[in-house]
């Protein structure tokens, strides 16, 4: 065995892997989309398995209230208030030198998403909205790089492989977003570590099985997993990639990368506030969104306009799901705000 | 006869926590109907009106409804039920 393998020797010794699926490990360019909860135990566990390259991208900055689940991060990087991207960089080159590291500080957009999954052999989700992940899955497919989804809210997951040809892609499962407002983020509804913790446990075992050719071990299913209740499910999707004319991985149209689908963002000039507008408009349930929302600051509405405040920020929200975000003017602050308290 | 159907932990705030529901419905849509009238805003969530929503799958015992006769599926007595929501949490 060469030196700079020994220290896998524990996953060398394995057979499934062996000292071959070491080096195609070594090989390997991988993306993680997104370093929070689940990206950051993902991050860890591929740097310690030996990747060759780590491509992380993330918009978001380090919080208090992140270290409940993130494991890359600590005290001390919420003091120094630095970019998460950085911050797990930064950790990861102590852990493992010989991986070789990137971190990306960016909104991933239509307009860079193709850039920034280029090269890559695998992409894997640690990210926390719909309209990323349509946009990746376009990316992904329309240049044939495999990606893996994961998810989770409260204790439940789901997670999925989607080899661009081979099985369905995310489109074919989940063609649209849900409505804003109606579906629970961690944000609103909280999120326990266990669920992190497991979901990037299946991410990243599927990511050694692809990266170490072991293609015919790949789960094919969607599985779903609540922790608090004890429950794991698969479910058979083949038939969607036969059955489905998907926009994407059937017809080819890749709407998000064209900006078809997905939200617009600007810029209100002098107000120290952005504009987000979406493209497939749906009604917004306030009072629904309001009982979610009031847990995590002060929010009023009427059957014009919802008002959220957190923190700095000021979130007016139509009801065709249209919001003013003030307090900023950087697109990726907005976003994030956006997809963490509205959802999307 | 009953068939039983495990709600997502995503949608247990609309079943007041209930895991698993009782229904007695035949067919799928009547069972969506069935689960709105003891847990109001349940149907809306799940169904669009016309089918069921896109970023919701339904299985009935493994199979995606959706290449089964959708919303007319028929629920035989022990039928396993089970809905899949999008999720975006990370």
């Amino acid at each position: 065995m060469q030196a700079n393998l020994n220290r896998y020797s524990r996953q060398i010794l394995f057979s499934e892997i062996g000292e071959q699926g070491q080096r195609k490990l070594r090989d390997s360019k991988v993306v993680l989309a997104g370093c929070g909860a689940l990206g950051t135990v993902i991050a860890n566990s591929l740097v310690r398995a030996g990747i060759g390259e780590l491509k992380i991208i993330d918009r978001d900055f380090v919080e208090l209230n992140n270290l409940q689940r993130q494991i890359l991060f600590d005290e001390e990087d919420v003091k120094r208030n630095i970019p998460k991207a950085i911050a797990a960089v930064e950790k990861l080159k102590k852990i493992n030198s010989q991986v070789k590291l990137e971190a990306v500080v960016a909104d991933v957009n239509f307009t860079n998403v193709e850039a920034l999954v280029e090269g890559a052999k695998l992409l894997v989700d640690g990210t926390d909205n719909f309209e990323v992940r349509f946009l990746l899955n376009d990316a992904c497919v329309k240049a044939d790089i495999p990606w893996i989804y994961g998810s989770c809210v409260g204790s439940y997951g789901l997670t999925m492989n989607i080899i661009p040809g081979k099985t369905p892609c995310f489109r074919c499962l989940f063609e649209t977003a849900p409505l804003p407002g109606m579906a629970p983020t961690c944000d609103t509804a909280g999120v326990i570590n266990p669920i992190v913790n497991i979901i990037a446990a299946i991410e990243t075992a599927e990511a050694i099985k692809y990266l170490t050719g072991k293609f015919e071990a790949l789960n094919k299913d969607l599985i779903t997993i609540d922790i608090w209740e004890g429950s794991f499910e698969k479910f058979n999707i083949a038939d969607r990639r036969d059955k489905f004319d998907c926009p994407c991985c059937k017809q080819r149209k890749f709407e998000f990368l064209e900006a078809k689908q997905g939200s617009s963002i600007t810029s209100l000039c002098g107000r120290n506030a952005v504009q987000i507008t979406q493209k497939s408009i749906g009604r917004v349930d306030f009072q629904e969104l309001a009982e979610r929302l009031k847990k995590s600051g002060e929010v009023t509405f009427n059957k014009y306009l919802l008002k959220f405040s957190i923190d700095q920020y000021e979130i007016s929200l139509f009801p065709d799901s249209r919001a003013i975000i003030k307090g900023t003017n950087d697109f990726s602050v907005a976003r994030g705000l956006y997809a963490k308290y509205i959802g999307t | 006869m009953t068939t039983s159907i495990k709600i997502p932990a995503p949608l247990r705030k609309l079943t007041g926590n209930q895991a698993v529901v009782e229904t007695e419905a035949e067919t799928l849509i009547d069972l969506i109907s069935d689960l709105d009238k003891k847990y109001p805003g349940i149907k809306e969530r799940i169904y669009d009106g016309k089918e069921i929503r896109r970023f919701i799958n339904v299985f009935v015992n493994g199979e995606d409804v959706r290449f089964k006769d959708g919303i007319k599926t028929k629920i035989t007595k022990g039928s396993e039920v089970s809905i899949v929501p999008a999720i975006a949490g990370g």
